[in-house]
């Protein structure tokens, strides 16, 4: 038992991730800036309800609405694909603590579930301002939205137990079990569309896919938002591990 | 103003406060959220120093 403890390898501040943050980081600016511009200036707008009399803008014959508001989502596809990533690392880290008792890995596991809610608001946030301004309302009981709800309640159910529990061994267990519930919606979110069909989360595979202008602009965004979310998590886990060295050299002062 | 063109164009003006602060929200709390754990590490790393250096006083 004691050897097998031993062996346990688990990620540590200053390693190699370390040293490619800042550059992830900036690189992930990079990439959001240009694809938030390519969004506006490149992405064709998508066709809203049908003119009365098709008129002749420039070369181009236009016969629909042109819906601006849709280009919300190419930020919020993203985040929301993100958040999924982060929320899998933080129950990857949550089911390592559980099978070894690393207290490393419950910190990787915290960091990861940070940026995870983050990005929950940031989908919440980006999905609510688009249902207003097209339907008038913050908010409907619409599939998706009601177990991305549950989703964003679990994660935040996350951090209520953690400042609720005080031994670190009980907190870090009933953290991992809380994420691998959380897990457990991940999917349930994902093919929930796909089993009750909704018109505000269209399954864009099954609709012929995207044009290609669009899917390169959410293609650009998406590893731009996991290169910054990479490069959160990461310095993040830096800032804990520091902090609990830093207790433990209290705690050895004391003694 | 064209009516066909004021309808083709009639959800684009209304629609930019909610795209503005759809991309705004984001961008600025991903700028909040680097800046306050740049911070926090900041702080750590300089009560981190002046521990260890109580800890080599006590062990001189």
């Amino acid at each position: 038992m004691e050897k097998a403890r031993k062996k346990v390898t688990a990620p540590e501040a200053g390693q190699w991730p370390d040293k490619v943050l800042l550059p992830a980081l900036v690189a992930g600016a990079v990439l959001t800036t240009v694809g938030f511009l390519m969004a506006f200036l490149y992405a064709a707008p998508v066709n809203g309800a049908a003119l009365s009399t098709p008129q002749l803008v420039g070369d181009n014959m236009v016969t629909n609405q042109q819906l601006l508001s849709q280009k919300i989502f190419y930020f919020h596809m993203p985040v929301a694909i993100v958040s999924f990533v982060a929320l899998i690392l933080a129950v990857y880290y949550g089911i390592r603590f559980l099978m070894t008792r690393e207290a490393r890995f419950d910190t990787c596991s915290r960091a990861a579930m940070e940026v995870a809610l983050l990005f929950v608001i940031f989908t919440m946030v980006t999905g609510d301002l688009w249902t207003r301004f097209e339907w008038g309302v913050w908010w409907t009981w619409e599939p998706r939205l009601t177990t991305y709800l549950i989703l964003m309640l679990i994660v935040i159910a996350y951090f209520v137990l953690r400042n609720a529990v005080d031994d670190p061994e009980r907190r870090a267990t009933y953290s991992g079990v809380i994420s691998i519930i959380a897990l457990v919606d991940v999917p349930i979110c994902f093919m929930i569309t796909r089993l009750i069909p909704s018109s505000i989360h269209p399954v864009v595979t099954r609709e012929g896919g995207m044009a290609p202008d669009m899917a390169l602009t959410v293609a650009l965004i998406m590893v731009g938002m996991l290169l910054v979310a990479f490069a959160l998590y990461r310095l993040r886990f830096r800032q804990l591990r520091l902090a609990e060295r830093m207790q433990a050299l209290k705690d050895q002062l004391e003694d | 103003m064209n009516p066909i063109l004021a309808d083709m164009y009639s959800t684009v003006i209304p629609s930019a406060p909610f795209i503005i602060g759809a991309y705004a929200i984001v961008w600025l709390a991903l700028l909040v959220y680097v800046i306050i754990v740049v911070r926090g590490l900041k702080k750590t790393e300089e009560q981190m120093a002046l521990l260890e250096e109580a800890i080599a006083k006590k062990t001189e």
